[in-house]
């Protein structure tokens, strides 16, 4: 295997918020040494319920934050500073799918003259020669030269994204961050557009980071995926082999309430207790207090994230042990 | 609390440094001040001894020490025009411009707090509609037309008060007047609409649901909360009594700091406007002061910090 | 007083119909503006010209209209001319204020931290202390001229704009549109001038309209004190302020510049007020 487009090493990331202006500030940590690696042509899922911090992450390996802790490479040279002149030259190579489109969209701009813009930005090519990539754009991602006359309240949710996705790819990037690009789209138009970027990766090569909390989806794009509770990663490996045989817990409940052809007239494994909060992180194994088989070793000790024989990782000291959490759920 | 109280004077303190800034700043823009006091044609010797005099040629930053050390100190300088200490000149003007302040402070709170929760509470009413004109006057009339329009009335066509000077208490009725009105229009309008929207807060029709009497319910719930927006323009009104006067008492030709201030500012008379901007600014910022204590009596969450800043 | 215009109006305001108030507003505005730009030819006078045979003539005078001064002065060209005078100042000082206002706001909302703690300190004072004394201070330090006057009036009411600036832009930049352009690698230039001041055009117009008429009213208000347009040039607060000399015998003097004063105010606080309602609801 060559070496990874982009790699991520340890990574943290700490909010400070306060109660008011004058309130006492408490810290979160809302990414806690996040490890992943994004190789060319392929795509990495990342799930996780809201507050699992994968969006702080999605921010951080793009290089719109810059982590308390931990580095981020791109083609083996570190990210440059937000804002520098270097960070936004870097732009061009590296681009992201927001989850609102309409939002990451200016309304008062004509969409082809925000396709175009990175083009403007980074100075490529000819007046006629940039015209002409922006048609070739819209083709790309199945709109036509008078949707890029529209402006974006005239188009519909699909088509605003469609528009993104050709606004990101427009200077050719070999990364693309995807931040749940379908959650907010109507479930018909949902496969159409992963289906435009499964295309669109095996088209152009890219590498890919998705972005979800619906499993569903990320199945569906995903080469590995990495599942990330309370800031961590929890368990990362082949796509295919996690969701047939999750190895944490917390994995086993997603993939359960996942509805699959294949896993149907199984139990689901109902989650109980509090969802996640990034502010009050329990102690010892964060997913303890909801874990059905927890052990009074979770509730003590954090387990590192160690691997599986198969190319898999996990933390979870019950997995690590050789046990079925998943059998023993059941 | 104390924690509240250390924040909000820390923040009174800065303001008023802030005005002392501003004036050195401005001082030094406005040119040499060697040549501003000296005339033109003084000589150069005598230039260069005024200089070392005031350490002119020191570095800014002493300078701006030293300007702060005297003013703190209440030194403020010598009027230009007849060499006297210009917080005198001023103060002496305070109880004139007191005396038609403070009647139309009165005026305005009797007369605009009344009528705006009276508006509210009969929205739509006869009473409504004219404080709403009213209001709406009392913001496009600038005091100088009111004024001169009451002159107009009252001391041209009827003949019933003097139109200037200050001469015994019929003398202060009109400009007491042109002050009054507008405020009290303002503070109307203003008061009318914090009253509207805790009427229509949830609580309101909670508590006329739990069967308190409608009366006690507005007594009771609706006059605190809404107060709480009305003692900031309260809390401004008071904190202009010093400064709100500047043109009615030009109009009127009535003797106190306003008048002051125009004149010392046709005469470039820079000790006694500087001692005026001080005087307004300590005023301010005091009476912003005290708001900030009066929210802290009247709205509790505040007083915790919860919600600083505005 | 959007309120107002639906009381006076009778009914309750529909969200098409323009009142009738509104419509006056706009009327006088557009009155105002013809008088403003044609006062070379609309003046039956030139503004300075004397007339000693008919000194203190009565308005209705068939030369003229609207009366004379003192000094035979054609009140109704002196009035034509100040309408321009005091309608460029108020015009020329709103559009310095917006635009420093909208600067500070957004350097406020690029750098943040301390940065933004001064603008916001700077705004506080600025609001806090009653700007005609500030003014004067200035005034009295730096004497009269006309450029300085209009930059002085500039600086009244820059606080508003750039409180609106900075929330909107960091509302824009967090997670929206001017977000996603900063991270296509659009340097901050374009990321504010071309993507959030379109944006946010609209609320800094509307609060220009509110803005305006305090303007108005403070340059009138220095002017009639003696303090802002200087003679021989006139202006709205300055014909006050002259004719209140004559009050007894001349009234006319000062009740015209006045009249256009108080209307030119509300028709501008009236229209503005309507084009808040409409535009943007979220102002205050």
């Amino acid at each position: 295997m060559t070496a990874p487009l982009l790699e991520a090493d340890a990574l943290v990331r700490l909010y400070s918020t306060r109660r008011g202006l004058f309130g006492r500030p408490t810290t979160v940590q809302a990414v806690d040494g996040v490890s992943l690696a994004i190789e060319k042509g392929r795509t990495l899922g990342l799930v996780g319920e809201s507050g699992s911090g994968k969006s702080t992450t999605g921010r951080l390996v793009l290089g719109l934050e810059r982590p308390d802790g931990g580095r981020v490479r791109y083609r083996g040279v570190d990210l440059p500073a937000p804002g520098s002149r270097d960070w936004r030259r870097l732009r061009a190579r590296m681009q992201m799918v927001f989850q609102d489109p309409l939002g990451a969209l200016d309304r008062r701009l004509p969409i082809a003259l925000q396709v175009r813009e990175p083009l403007d930005v980074h100075g490529v090519g000819s007046a006629s020669e940039r015209a002409a990539r922006t048609a070739e754009l819209l083709a790309a991602v199945g709109l036509g030269v008078h949707q890029g006359q529209r402006y974006p309240h005239e188009l519909s949710g699909g088509q605003r994204q469609r528009a993104v996705i050709a606004r990101a790819l427009a200077t050719g990037p070999d990364l693309l961050v995807c931040d749940e690009p379908v959650s907010a789209l109507d479930v018909s138009i949902q496969a159409q557009v992963v289906n435009l970027l499964v295309d669109l990766q095996a088209q152009f090569g890219l590498g890919m980071l998705f972005i979800s909390h619906d499993l569903k989806v990320v199945r569906q794009v995903s080469h590995r995926v990495a599942v990330m509770y309370l800031g961590r990663i929890v368990e990362e490996g082949e796509a295919d082999a996690v969701f047939a045989a999750p190895a944490h817990p917390y994995t086993a409940a997603l993939v359960s309430a996942s509805p699959h052809p294949a896993r149907r007239g199984r139990p689901r494994i109902i989650l109980a207790g509090d969802p996640p909060n990034p502010a009050a992180r329990p102690a010892g194994c964060a997913f303890h207090p909801r874990c059905p088989v927890a052990a009074s070793v979770c509730r003590v000790e954090s387990p590192a994230l160690l691997p599986l024989p198969g190319g898999r990782h996990v933390a979870c000291h019950l997995a690590q042990d050789g046990a079925q959490p998943l059998r023993a759920a059941v | 609390m104390l924690r509240f109280l250390l924040l909000r004077s820390g923040r009174a303190l800065l303001t008023v440094a802030l005005v002392v800034t501003f004036a050195f700043v401005v001082l030094r823009l406005s040119g040499d001040p060697a040549l501003l006091i000296m005339s033109v044609d003084a000589p150069p010797e005598a230039i260069a001894a005024f200089r070392r005099a005031w350490g002119l040629d020191d570095p800014i930053w002493q300078q701006y020490l030293r300007y702060f050390g005297a003013i703190a100190q209440g030194e403020l300088g010598q009027s230009m025009r007849d060499g006297r200490p210009a917080i005198e000149l001023v103060a002496e003007r305070i109880p004139a411009t007191l005396a038609l302040t403070l009647p139309a402070l009165l005026i305005k709170l009797g007369l605009g707090i009344p009528a705006g929760i009276y508006a509210a509470l009969h929205r739509d009413s006869a009473v409504d509609r004219l404080v709403m004109v009213a209001a709406v006057a009392g913001f496009t009339v600038p005091s100088f037309v009111l004024g001169l329009v009451l002159v107009l009335v009252f001391s041209v066509q009827l003949g019933w008060l003097p139109s200037g000077g200050q001469d015994g208490w019929l003398h202060a009725v009109l400009p007491t007047m042109t002050l009054g009105i507008g405020g009290a229009a303002v503070l109307a309008r203003f008061t009318r609409s914090a009253m509207l929207e805790v009427l229509g807060q949830p609580y309101m029709r909670t508590a006329s649901a739990k069967g308190l009497p409608w009366r006690r319910a507005v007594l009771s719930h609706a006059l605190p909360n809404a107060a709480i927006p009305t003692v900031t323009i309260v809390g401004f009104m008071v904190g202009s009594l010093i400064a709100g006067a500047v043109v009615v008492e030009s109009v009127f030709s009535w003797p106190g700091v306003g008048r002051l201030l125009v004149v010392a500012v046709s005469n470039r008379d820079l000790a006694v406007v500087q001692c005026i901007l001080l005087l307004v600014a300590v005023t301010m910022v005091t009476a912003n002061f005290v708001v900030d204590l009066m929210y802290g009596l009247l709205d509790p969450r505040l007083r915790s910090g919860a919600k600083g800043g505005h | 007083m959007a309120e107002l215009a639906a009381a006076a109006g009778g009914s309750a305001p529909t969200r098409r119909r323009i009142p009738p108030l509104v419509w006056f507003g706009i009327g006088w505005i557009l009155l105002m503006l013809a008088t403003a730009l044609l006062a070379d030819v609309a003046a039956p006078y030139r503004f300075t010209a004397y007339d000693l045979r008919n000194r203190l003539a009565m308005p209705g005078d068939p030369l003229h209209p609207l009366g004379t001064d003192e000094l035979g002065r054609d009140v109704l060209s002196r009035l034509i001319v100040s309408i321009r005078i005091s309608l460029m100042i108020a015009f020329g000082a709103t559009v310095i204020s917006a635009a420093l206002g909208t600067l500070m706001g957004f350097l406020a909302a690029h750098f943040r931290g301390i940065v933004e703690q001064v603008v916001l300190m700077l705004a506080d004072f600025q609001a806090a202390m009653p700007f005609l004394v500030l003014a004067l201070a200035v005034l009295a330090f730096f004497g009269n001229s006309l450029p300085l006057f209009v930059c002085l009036m500039g600086l009244y009411g820059w606080e508003r704009y750039a409180r609106i600036a900075r929330g909107l832009a960091i509302a824009a930049g967090a997670q929206s549109y001017a977000g996603a352009v900063r991270q296509i690698g659009a340097g901050p230039a374009r990321v504010y001038l071309r993507h959030i001041l379109p944006n946010i055009a609209s609320t800094l117009i509307v609060s220009m309209t509110l803005t305006f008429p305090e303007v108005i009213l403070l340059e009138s208000g220095l002017s009639f004190l003696g303090l802002g347009v200087q003679p021989p040039m006139t202006s709205l607060g300055n014909m006050v302020g002259y004719g209140r000399e004559y009050i007894t015998r001349a009234p006319w003097i000062m009740l015209a510049p006045a009249t256009v004063i108080v209307l030119t105010t509300l028709a501008v606080s009236l229209v503005g007020d309507w084009l808040r309602d409409r535009l943007d609801p979220t102002l205050r």
